[in-house]
């Protein structure tokens, strides 16, 4: 700025210079003087490019150390990023063990009965007029190693006890994406058979389930999962497995125990579909083939099919959804007396509306071929297999787990949940079996979860 | 005659098994070619791998921006697409505990399954200062509690850095030849990030202090950057809707307190947040809390904008009203 100015003065004094030497001097001086004139003009446009080479320089050193600076703010902020080792607590002590997950979830229901002897259909359902132990599941879970994880589920009543589930899944990546769960489990047939009892939307168990697959079908064996390379989620499931010591007639061992076509082979494919963002829908089918235990080689064949559909609207009300499972089942059995046809459906409609709160509507029955009644326990040596109770040292078991004829029943339900760890629920059921009289049903279920926060399974 | 159709059935199923097996190797050479496939359980973690990941690698997040985190459905497309993850990258500190377990065993991906695989990012360990650590025994008559402390860190930018390098390192490690191209990124995110900390900073400034309520403990990192004082919150402990009687008693309590705002994420209810506000002489906010929480926030630098923004200029249009009230009032 300065030397601009200096410049300017120059140039002015330059111009009246002349001015006034022409006045005084003609000639040769003039030579003199344009000769200077020159020399200084040179010198002087000399220094302006010196001045506007430093004045380059500098800013480029400015610009330099400006970047510079930026970088070893974004170095120090990256370095300043990465966490210190954490104190070891008192917390972390309890979280580094390598205890498995703990979680023990108790179900109570309090029931009225508008008949003195009601059907029992499952084992855990309620019994009788009163306050009941519905169940106890106490589960351990946790990753066994790199390649395995464990999930053991326990069954307890007052006096009994159950493995509902003990079996180990495969973490590590295997050819054609499948998956193996080696152990006790419940089978892969349908939907609500992989449902507990703590995540099932009713107190009872729908009629084909408990009719067909006992209080759940969980035998042992190895079962394949594959995932097919598809656009859309699509599994295929295969099993062998043994039948003993099930809950339902459906599938026992055959006294041929030597012979490997007649275990229990389980087949599920299960596809899921995202509609819309809110609309899921899964679709399944089942297909499940094993010796029922009537004669050596007689077989049930059970076939499925599920259907489960979910409509939540995440962005107006978030907590707000509505959910429809059904259910079609078809039994066909081997005895002596000819081949029993068996079907059941159930469909349940539940509409979560509220954060904690939902209510829902549940329509099942059963049709069998040859409706029985309720059998005196001599009449147990008849080779139907609808009639084959199978006891255990001459103690009568599940007597209530045959099939009995056709049976319709509606249920509808109300469910509180002040968190994701505790429930109440009320129901009220009408039953209508064509074997007995019909009767009503109120229930009023608490349910309890402590220990590991488990996920919730779609 | 039965064996015969129990081998028919068992015929179709080793059909059915081959056809897969072609088809996998079909998409295991179409995979070959791909980029480094990353899924992040929340969009907030996806937007930050795109800044440092950019034409690399390929990010989708399961869960949406204006979604419940504590609250998604497990849906099995989900395990789809953590089978053909590279990175998975979530939030950690329990945050997804009810709903993201299940999907990473059910994904049979072994780049993903193992806790300290390269494949699988906790991006609460990248955090240095995580808040409301227990300190004593903790049990769930607190409310719906994390035991490792709030998981709510991201929305502290000096967080955004810390989890951006992690991301980078990991990346890194995944797909090492393109080393230079993600710290690269990275230095340029942090870069604009800084910059914009110090706008953000020098906006929040003159409203250190400030006393506000908001709906769940989700905000705790945002107050402890903006200097913002929590008196109280709408959910009388986390996760717990609140009662007529709790949200009297809150009213009470802040009435005399000069509390300025109210604030909730959209998937909260709004009616009582709104009420209190109101009772309390404050005004109420709803601000996104992750990306794609509104319309128009697709980066970390939108969403914490949007925030930013939100606050000053509700806090300075209240600050306007009390000031030409209290001139006509004068």
């Amino acid at each position: 700025m300065r030397i601009n100015r200096f410049i300017a003065l120059f140039f002015f004094g330059m111009f009246l210079f002349p001015l006034i030497i022409q006045k005084e001097a003609w000639g040769e001086e003039r030579d003199d003087i344009k000769k200077q004139m020159q020399e200084l003009r040179q010198q002087m446009e000399a220094m302006q490019k010196k001045l506007e080479e430093l004045e380059e320089k500098n800013r480029m050193l400015e610009e330099e150390a400006k970047k510079q600076k930026e970088e070893r703010e974004v170095e120090k902020a990256i370095t300043e990023a990465v966490p210190a080792p954490p104190r070891e607590g008192y917390l972390q002590r309890v979280i580094q063990s390598l205890n498995p997950d703990i979680s023990v979830i108790g179900i109570f229901t309090a029931a009225y009965f508008s008949e003195n002897d009601p059907i029992i259909h499952a084992e855990n359902d309620p019994e009788n007029t009163g306050i009941n132990l519905q169940e106890i599941e106490i589960g351990f879970q946790g990753v066994i190693d790199p390649y395995f994880r464990f999930d053991s589920f326990f069954s307890i009543g007052r006096d009994s006890f159950e493995t509902e589930e003990a079996y180990a899944t495969t973490l590590l990546s295997l050819p054609l994406n499948s998956q193996v769960r080696i152990g006790l489990m419940r089978a892969k047939f349908g939907r609500i058979n992989l449902q507990h009892r703590h995540s099932q939307d009713f107190v009872t168990l729908a009629l084909p389930a408990a009719d067909f697959l006992g209080e759940h079908l969980n035998p042992v064996g190895i079962e394949f999962n594959f995932l097919a390379p598809l656009p859309w989620f699509m599994e295929l499931t295969a099993s062998v497995n043994s039948a003993n010591g099930l809950e339902t007639p459906t599938f026992a061992p055959d006294e041929d125990a030597n012979n490997l076509g007649r275990l229990l082979y389980i087949f599920h494919l299960a596809n899921f579909f995202e509609i819309t963002e809110a609309l899921s829908l899964s679709l399944g089918g089942s297909f499940a083939t094993g010796s029922n235990g009537t004669e050596p080689g007689n077989r049930s064949n059970l076939y499925g099919v599920d259907l489960f559909a979910k409509y939540r609207p995440l962005k107006n009300n978030p907590y707000q959804e509505v959910w429809l499972q059904s259910e079609f089942m078809y039994l066909q059995a081997e005895s002596e007396e000819g081949d029993l046809d068996n079907w059941g459906a159930y469909a349940q409609l539940v509409y979560r509306f509220a954060k904690r709160w939902n209510a829902g509507f549940r329509f099942d029955f059963v049709d069998t071929d040859t409706p029985v009644t309720p059998m005196e326990e001599e009449e147990l040596e008849g080779s139907s297999l609808l009639r084959v109770m199978r006891s255990e040292e001459g103690e009568e078991e599940e007597s209530m787990l045959g099939l009995l004829g056709k049976e319709l029943r509606y249920a509808v339900m109300l469910t509180f949940n002040p968190t994701e760890f505790s429930r109440i629920r009320l129901q009220y059921e009408f039953d209508d079996p064509d074997f007995a009289d019909s009767f009503h049903a109120v229930f009023l279920q608490f349910q309890y979860s402590l220990g590991a926060h488990g996920a919730h399974p779609f | 005659m039965k064996t015969q159709k129990f081998l028919q059935s068992l015929a179709l199923h080793f059909c059915l098994a081959l056809l897969v097996i072609a088809f996998s190797l079909f998409a295991s050479a179409i995979d070959a070619l791909a980029k480094v496939k990353v899924v992040a359980s929340l969009p907030t973690f996806a937007a930050i791998t795109k800044e440092i990941g950019g034409d690399k690698v390929e990010v989708e997040s399961l869960a949406k921006g204006y979604q419940d985190p504590h609250f998604v459905d497990a849906k099995p497309s989900y395990v789809l697409k953590l089978n053909r993850a590279d990175l998975l990258i979530y939030n950690g500190l329990d945050l997804e505990i009810g709903w993201l377990p299940p999907l990473i065993t059910g994904s049979r991906n072994s780049k993903i399954t193992s806790t300290n695989s390269p494949g699988n990012l906790n991006a609460s360990t990248l955090i240095s200062n995580i808040l409301e650590v227990p300190t004593m025994r903790v049990d769930r008559s607190m409310g719906d509690i994390h035991p490792g402390g709030n998981p709510h860190y991201i929305l502290d930018p000096k967080n955004g850095i810390a989890v951006a390098n992690g991301i980078a390192e990991r990346l890194k490690e995944i797909d090492p030849k393109n080393s230079s191209y993600y710290d690269q990124r990275l230095k340029d995110f942090v870069k604009r990030l800084n910059a914009k900390a110090k706008e953000w900073e020098e906006k929040l400034a003159p409203y250190k202090g400030t006393k506000i309520v908001p709906y769940h403990k989700s905000w705790n990192y945002f107050s402890d950057w903006a200097g913002f004082q929590e008196v109280g919150y709408v959910e009388p402990k986390p996760g717990i809707p609140p009662s007529p009687s709790y949200v009297a008693d809150l009213i009470r309590k802040i009435q005399g307190m000069n509390v300025k705002l109210v604030i909730a994420e959209s998937y909260y209810p709004q009616k009582v947040p709104a009420l209190i506000a109101q009772k309390a002489g404050a005004s109420f906010l709803v601000l996104p809390a992750q990306v794609g929480g509104g319309d128009g926030i697709n980066t970390y630098f939108d969403l914490l904008d949007a925030i930013v923004n939100d606050v000053t200029s509700k806090l300075e249009n209240m600050k306007q009203a009390v000031n030409s009230s209290n001139l006509a009032g004068g």
